[in-house]
């Protein structure tokens, strides 16, 4: 067997093809004056958008629905009449096209910044002006796919204007950075393209040598073949009650009545947020009211856990004005919001126990980006005071994860958000491209965090529960059980796989597997003792 | 030429984003007219740039003004409304 290359893996599908290397771009000329005069520099800029513009036309010919829409609102962009003249401008002052387009769309992007609703505006934008002045220099930027055979394209990370001009000669893909959220996780994600993103060491392939893309086993085998594919586990549904609670994560109506149609034993997390991004105006107690019981109604039968708002500058809801902010990420979120909103917050619990009254189901309450024992003594506070609900908070923070010794007797339950508790424990945004192995829900750092959360917590008495988007992952649902925790909740799309897993094992099998988690020293390694585990039941 | 002058809201919840800029910008470059755009006291811009339309940075909630170069009424109120149905979202 030749090199194996690690990363994260993408789908659970295999694939050995041929590499294609995707060139890093050409580096474009310094920008320089010109004494050719503004009326041929201009002739040049427009030649130039001409081009680029047919570029965009020929990719949305080929492109699916959604793809075309992105292009048809890049060549708005591209030929905006204020953009080509704020150009001219600077030709006037003797500057040639390239360095009139760029210094021109760089003040446009001075105009448009620290509105988190341009942000990707700004970056399309600038990634245009690149191939304007590109095509200036007569230098090809465009990714240059084959469109016939079967490749694997190995790249830097893959952008949304990349992922367009894939072609159905894309039979895998490997990216040295991006992590599991990334742009081209979710694109290969939806198209079934077989993916490790994360490779650090991915320069090392060779144009033309055949690879195993192998995302179940997270991994790149260098001459590699499907035999050698990592399978993905099984569990056969026996029918047997799973070894915890496995509740659904819902957002909407429709949500909550998929989530009724799987093994779901009620919701582990209901996040509320959704219903307030298209309302101009706070709604009133009543119409949140009905709302809500609409969605109550629906839901799987059990106990349905609310988060409370968690909205912040980078997920605005458009009544509550929030500021734009540095660093949204660590800004007012969540609960934070009732410094300046503490009447939404409390017409939102009213509304939920209206909702609780007329459905008569069974209703706890939990507020996200808690940092402090005070912060989560105010919400319960609050919270009983409004209705008869069960209350909790969402672990998150470092900070609470240290401090649920002083819970005892304040709260009734937690939750843990395993996706912000990584960004917060390894100081890695989730928006970074780069930093995508740091969020791999397998570090070893995660894990043992979460082993002192369940510990403590049942230390305390409060009921314990991770709602993150790794307990989606049927292993690390068992890890989960194992570690202590209460019940677990996952995307509506994976309860009963995560059910069947969880079917599979007894009390003292999962925890064993945790002991054998606990003890491996990296990502890869949690991981593999984890599937060893399973593999060996 | 006259101007036919009236006010629109922004309902949508990302405010006036490139999206409904681009159909300002296509509605008035099909119309074939002058129609300009912004916030009531301050200067209007030309919508001709989508660009130009996003650097407004204008928010859900806020009321513009818009003002069409036309001798027929009839041609300002469809053009008004149809920018009132962009910002909608």
């Amino acid at each position: 067997m030749g090199a194996v290359l690690t990363g994260l893996g993408v789908g659970l599908n295999a694939v050995a093809a041929p590499i294609f290397k995707v060139a890093p771009a050409a580096k474009l000329p310094e920008w320089s004056k010109s004494t050719a005069g503004t009326e041929a520099e201009s002739e040049v800029l427009k030649k130039a958008i001409a081009s680029v513009a047919a570029d965009l036309a020929r990719l949305s010919a080929n492109a699916d629905e959604t793809s075309a829409e992105i292009f048809e609102a890049l060549t708005f962009l591209l030929e905006d009449e204020s953009l080509f003249e704020m150009a001219v401008g600077h030709m006037d002052e003797g500057w040639g096209a390239a360095a009139a387009y760029g210094t021109a769309v760089n003040e446009f992007a001075e105009m448009l910044a620290g509105d988190p609703a341009f942000e990707e505006r700004i970056a399309d934008l600038q990634d245009l002006s690149k191939r304007v002045q590109a095509s200036i220099a007569g230098i090809h930027v465009g990714l240059d796919l084959p469109a016939e055979g079967a490749f694997v394209i190995v790249g830097d990370d893959f952008s949304p204007a990349d992922t367009a001009q894939f072609t159905k000669a894309v039979v895998g893909v490997i990216t040295i950075k991006g992590g599991p959220t990334s742009h081209t996780a979710i694109i290969c994600r939806s198209r079934s393209i077989p993916a490790v993103v994360s490779v650090a060491d991915a320069n090392e392939l060779e144009n033309g040598s055949v690879v195993l893309v192998d995302p179940v086993g997270d991994r790149v085998v260098v001459g590699g073949d499907l035999s050698q594919a990592t399978k993905p586990l099984e569990f056969a549904n026996t029918g047997a009650e799973p070894l915890v609670p496995v509740r659904a994560n819902i957002g909407s109506l429709e949500d909550a009545e998929a989530a009724a149609k799987t093994g779901a034993v009620g919701v582990g997390l209901f996040r509320t947020e959704l219903l307030y991004l298209n309302e101009s105006s706070q709604p009133s107690v009543e119409r949140q009211g009905e709302l809500y019981a609409s969605i109550l109604a629906a839901a799987p039968e059990g106990p349905i856990t609310v988060r409370t708002i968690d909205a912040g500058s980078d997920k605005p809801v458009p009544f509550l004005n929030m500021p734009e902010e540095e660093n949204p990420a660590l800004g007012v979120r969540g609960y934070r919001l009732i410094q300046d909103h503490r009447s939404f917050i409390e017409d939102q619990l009213r509304g939920l126990e209206a909702a609780r009254v007329a459905t008569g189901r069974e209703i706890w309450v939990m507020a996200p980006m808690i940092s402090t024992a005070q912060e989560a003594a105010e919400f319960a506070g609050l919270a009983r005071s409004l209705g008869s609900f069960k209350v909790g908070v969402m672990v998150e923070t470092p900070s609470i994860a240290a401090l649920l010794p002083d819970l005892e007797g304040i709260v009734d339950f937690v939750s843990v958000g395993t996706n912000d508790l990584s960004q917060y424990l390894y100081a890695a945004d989730r928006m970074n491209p780069s930093l995508g192995a740091l969020l791999n829900p397998w570090q070893p750092g995660l894990i043992r965090t979460l082993e002192s959360i369940a510990s403590q917590a049942k230390a305390a008495g409060i009921y314990s529960s991770v709602c993150g988007e790794s307990a989606s992952d049927p292993a690390f649902a068992v890890l989960l059980a194992g570690l202590g925790f209460n019940s677990v909740s996952s995307s509506r799309s994976q309860v009963d796989a995560v059910r069947s897993a969880l079917a599979a094992v007894n009390e003292s099998q999962a925890q064993s597997l945790a002991k054998a988690v606990l003890a491996a020293k990296s990502a890869e390694d949690t991981k593999s003792a984890a599937v060893a585990a399973l593999s060996a039941l | 030429m006259a101007t036919f002058e009236a006010t629109v809201t922004v309902i949508d919840p990302i405010g006036l984003h490139a999206r409904p800029a681009s159909q300002i910008v296509k509605l008035v470059k099909d119309a074939g007219v002058t129609v300009m755009l912004g916030r009531e006291g301050e200067n209007l811009v030309k919508a001709n740039s989508p660009l130009m339309l996003m650097a407004l940075k204008i928010k859900t909630g806020e009321t513009l003004k818009v003002s069409v170069e036309t001798e027929d009424d009839g041609q300002g109120t469809s053009i008004v409304a149809e920018i009132q149905e962009f910002l909608k979202g």
